[in-house]
This record gives C-alpha cells, structure tokens and sequence, in this order.
C-alpha cells in the first residue's frame, strides 16, 4: 500500500518495473520465505491456475460457461498416471501427453455440447465430471475404482549425462512454477492473438462476429479443447504432487473452484485468474485448520463477491497497478 | 421376472415421486429468475433436519415434525430469498451460480458444524409394509405417491388459476413488462422460491422414514438428481418435470437392478446428455424458452 502512496504522490514515478522484480523475488523465494504448509498451499493454487487459464479462455473470453473443467482435469491426472506407473515413461512425456489426450477427448465431447445454449451446455458439462467420476470408479481393471491409482514416481529429469529428480516441496514448487509460467505466457499470447479478439467478438455478440466472417463454430470448438488442454496439464501435475489419484480428482467441487477462481479473480483478464488462484485456492488451503467454519466462511466470500465485486477482484489489481504506474 | 420388473418399476415411481416434488421447485425458480438454484437440494436436507430435530429433542410425533421442519425451512429460505435471491433479478447467469452456491456451502456447512458431520438414525414415519394386488409396500411410499400427485394437482391449479400463478407465468415470460403493468417482481420471486424451498423441505421429510438415515452432506447429491430432471422437463415447465422425474426414477431403479448399483448416481445425466443431442430444449418443449 505505500507503494500506492509514494506512485499518486510523484505522480510520474513509474514503480510498475520495481514491483514486478518485487513480485518475481518474492515468487521465487517464496518455499525459504513461508513455512513448509504455505509452499504446500502456493504449489496447490499453482496447480489450479493451469485449468483456471483454460478456463478464463472459455468462459472470460468466449463466453461459454462450462463445468467440464474438472472432468478434464481428472482425465489428465489419470492419463499421467497411469503411462507413468504401468509404462514408466519421464514426467515431461506424460505431461505432454495428458495434455494432448484431454484436447482430443474434448473434440467429440465438444461437439455434441456446444450445439447447446446457456443452461443445457452447463449441465451437459457437469455431466462429463459425473459420469467421468462414474467410469473412473467402475473401470477397475484400469483405475483400480476406489483404491485409486498409487506409486507415481517423482518427477524425473534426464538431460544427456545430467538426471535429477524432484523430491520434496520446495523442489516441486520450483518445477509447479516453471510450468505455471509457461501456460500462463501461452494464455496471454493466445489472447493478445487475432484470434483472442475473435474469441471476445464472439463473448459479445456471436451472430455479429459470424455476420463478420469469424468462423464462430471452429472458434468455439478449438478454445473448448485448449481449455482440455491446460486442465490435462494441470491434472498432470496434481497427479504427481499427490503421487495418488482417486475418483476424487473428477468432482463438482474442483469445476467450481475454478469456476470462483475465474470468476472471482476477473474474468476475461490473465493476472485476474493468477489473483484469484492465490486467493480462493492458496488461501481457503492455509486457512484449513476448520473445515465447516472455512466452507461456510467462503460461501459468504462468494455472496460478497456477487454482490460487491460484480467483475471480480480484477478493478481492483487494475487500479492498482495504474496508480504504481503513477497515473492517476 | 415379470414380477420383479413390475416391482422395480414401482419402486421407480416412487423415487422419482420424491425427485419430482424437489424439482418442482428448483424449475419454477429457474422460471421467475433465470438461475440454476444448486442450493436446492440443501432446502431438502434441512427439512430432513428439521423433522429429526423436532422427533430427537423435542419429543414431537412424525406428523407434527412434517409441519415443525417446513415451516422452519420456509423461515430460513425467507431470509435468504430477502437477503439474496430477490437480487438476482435480472442478473447474469454466472452470478446466479456463485451466489447460489455460496448459499449451499453455508447451509451445509452451518448444519455440519451445528449437528456434526456422521449419519443420524431417523425414528419417524410409517414403515410397516401394507399388500396391494399382491406387492408388499411400506406405507411411507405410498404417502409419498399420494403426496406426489396431491403436489402437482395443486400447482397445476394454482399456476394455471390463482393470482400468484399468473403472475408467476408473467414473470417467466418477461420481466420488464410485469414491471410495466405493475406486476411486483421481486415479491413474486420471493414468494416463488419460499414455495420451492418448501416443497424440497416436504418431499425430505416424506423420504426420511424409507432412507432412514440422515446427514449433512445429504443435500448436494439430491441437487445433482434434480439438475437433469429440470433440463429434461424443458425449464420452468411444471408438467414436463413431473414426467421427466418419473422417467428418471424408473430409469434409475431399472439400472440399479440390471446393470448395476454402483452406476444409478449416472443414469441422471447420461440420460440427460442423450435426451439433449436429440431434443436440445427438453423433452417437452420445441424451441427455446430461455
């Protein structure tokens, strides 16, 4: 906040450079920083920012509410599992792969989904996560159903004579972030792209953007499957920071944190989701010490939100950012 | 074999007797106010609740915890309907379901924290078995048909006739032309949603007696039955959520029988996602109503 203070008082003072280093430090210090519990709960939003990016493209920029995010996240996570525990093959493989077989899952989901409007794509949606739920558990001679799939390795590196393997938090916090960074680079050039400005001609009026030659179909279509695909990715590696997955990863629950995490970060603006992952999800983890006051704490954060935040919390880190710049 | 079909279907009815009094509900709210309600399914759970808490530390009969948990139901959606739902008039989609699902996740969680987390036996109800044509049914589920039918009799007439009714269909149809000939909207909500609430709350503590357990977590998986069963019906259509409840219950039971236990929680919205690639508005609708 004094930054704030000493930008509106120079006036042009730009302190946008130092607080981003500010940021970057703390980012990067932050496991010898924090204790061991607030590495775990950073790496834990780290993760579901990679679904929440896919997300804000589809729900931020095209305007299509979806819940599947969780269905793909959960394909992804027992993707990487299982090529990891019954092939043994490196982590950036499995990564790779999770990633490409949740975008091509999403096409013939896709396509029979988003034929339907507003209400009728949520739930059909929703649908994928339960009866994704459903095939995980039943499907036991390749889930093992309720048991879950255990003993994923940690992830292991090899380049030419140099191997190393990621063990301990602080490691896999280093690797969650370079990932994160990565994705989160790749949603912002999307979006600064031609075709992001197609994807928000077609968030505001979808019959004008066709009417203006933007092939409306094929847009939706491939967003709703980049969206699979950093929800694979982020499966993937929740995967192998549990070292276990259940049935549990495809649940309601996670589609609508991310759905918070969008929303309530700022939709249709990326620093807007990386805010709202380290606010709904780093937090509501740190704060776990009573699970009933905690849940019922955050249904009134979401009223709040509703309510008095009605685009999110992304105003707000605008602002800010502005008056650092020292505009006022 | 034959038997055992006709036993199993019957028992659908049932079942879906119970979904179809929540979804009611949950659709005629969708009608006036356009959002999908998640938070339905935990005005289900506080009926039950409020019925075990009249039963267990009150001493009342089953009767009079029938009246006890609706009318306490009523109050709480009261409040939340004032504080919250009457608001959402007019507003996005997204906001309709982060509001609703913050309202879930309080009052689960309030019951949670307050009653604890682990199963409560429910004492109340009428489980002695009766014969009809040869079937054995528990009371209970017959109550809940007669109930069921009694329910959608009424609202039928009452949308169909009374003034609130009306209004209710006039709200569904246009929300800025009711409040061009004076048509009170947000007190239309509200009385739209007390109702709903309070029909989820009777159809929990119709089917507390035949579960006979009851838990905090209860209400969320009854918001996933429903969710289907409003889509299905075509939103907002009180008839088509009556059959489209009665086709889900049957479905489920048949499965649950034949294929297997563990796949009924699905049958919902496989059912659903088939339906919707074939008819996208709904069984009974078509075009699109919202």
């Amino acid at each position: 906040m004094s930054l704030t203070e000493t930008g509106q008082q120079t006036r042009r003072l730009d302190l946008r450079i130092p607080l981003a280093i500010v940021l970057i430090t703390v980012a990067l210090a932050a496991p010898f920083i924090g204790s061991r519990y607030v590495t775990h709960s950073l790496i834990i939003a780290l993760i579901f920012m990679l679904p929440a990016h896919g997300l804000n493209l589809l729900v931020g920029y095209t305007g299509l509410l979806s819940l599947a995010q969780a269905a793909f996240f959960g394909i992804g996570a027992y993707a990487a599992g299982l090529m990891a525990v019954h092939f043994g093959t490196p982590f950036y493989l499995n990564l790779i792969a999770a990633g490409l077989i949740c975008g091509a899952l999403a096409i013939p989901l896709g396509i029979p989904a988003l034929r339907l409007r507003a209400t009728s794509f949520v739930m059909c949606t929703l649908g994928f996560v339960i009866i994704g739920q459903a095939i995980s558990k039943n499907w036991i001679s390749l889930t093992r159903g309720d048991m879950g799939l255990s003993g994923i390795p940690k992830p292991y590196f090899e380049l030419g004579p140099l191997s190393f393997t990621v063990s301990g938090t602080t490691n896999f916090y280093y690797l969650a972030l370079a990932i994160v960074v990565i994705f989160t680079l790749l949603a912002w050039a999307i979006v600064r792209s031609p075709a992001g400005r197609n994807m928000v001609a077609i968030r505001e009026n979808e019959t004008l953007a066709e009417s203006l030659g933007v092939p409306t179909w094929h847009y939706k279509l491939i967003v709703f499957m980049m969206s699979a695909v950093f929800a694979g990715v982020g499966g993937c590696v929740y995967a192998y920071y549990l070292t276990v997955v259940s049935p549990l990863t495809f649940q309601m629950y996670y589609s609508t944190t991310m759905l918070i995490i969008v929303l309530g970060g700022g939709a249709g603006m990326i620093s807007g989701t990386v805010v709202g992952s380290l606010l709904f999800v780093g937090l509501t983890e740190a704060l776990r010490v009573a699970p009933e006051l905690r849940m019922i704490a955050y249904g009134f954060c979401l009223l709040v939100l509703v309510f008095w935040f009605k685009n999110g919390f992304a105003p707000l880190i605008n602002r800010f950012w502005n008056a650092v710049g020292g505009a006022k | 074999m034959f038997s055992t079909l006709l036993e199993q279907v019957i028992n659908g009815i049932v079942t879906g007797s119970v979904y179809a009094i929540v979804a009611v509900g949950m659709t005629m709210i969708f009608g006036v106010l356009r959002a999908i309600n998640f938070a339905h399914g935990e005005y289900y759970m506080l009926g039950t609740f409020g019925a075990w808490f009249a039963i267990d530390f009150l001493g009342l009969s089953y009767e009079l915890s029938i009246v006890v948990a609706i009318l306490a139901t009523m109050v709480v959606a009261y409040v939340v309907g004032q504080l919250v739902m009457r608001r959402m008039v007019g507003a996005p989609a997204e906001s309709g379901v982060l509001a609703t699902l913050g309202i879930a996740l309080i009052l689960q969680n309030s019951i949670i924290f307050t009653f604890g987390g682990g199963y409560k036996f429910f004492a109340g109800g009428y489980i002695e078995p009766v014969e009809i044509l040869g079937f054995s049914l528990a009371q209970q589920r017959i109550l809940i048909l007669v109930v069921c039918l009694l329910v959608f009799v009424g609202l039928e007439l009452m949308v169909t006739y009374s003034r609130l009714g009306k209004a209710m269909r006039a709200v569904s149809q246009n929300v800025e032309c009711c409040g061009v000939v004076g048509i009170d909207v947000s007190s239309v909500v509200l009385k739209t949603f007390v109702l709903g609430a309070a029909l989820a709350a009777l159809s929990g503590v119709l089917t507390a007696p035949v579960n006979v357990t009851v838990y905090g977590g209860m209400g969320e998986i009854i918001t996933f039955k429903t969710l289907p069963i409003i889509i299905m019906g075509g939103l907002g259509n009180v008839r088509g959520t009556f059959f489209a409840a009665m086709i889900l219950g049957i479905a489920e039971s048949l499965v649950a029988t034949y294929v297997g236990l563990q796949y009924r929680d699905t049958v919902g919205f496989a059912t659903l996602i088939l339906m919707l690639m074939w008819r996208p508005y709904g069984l009974f609708s078509t075009q699109a109503r919202f």
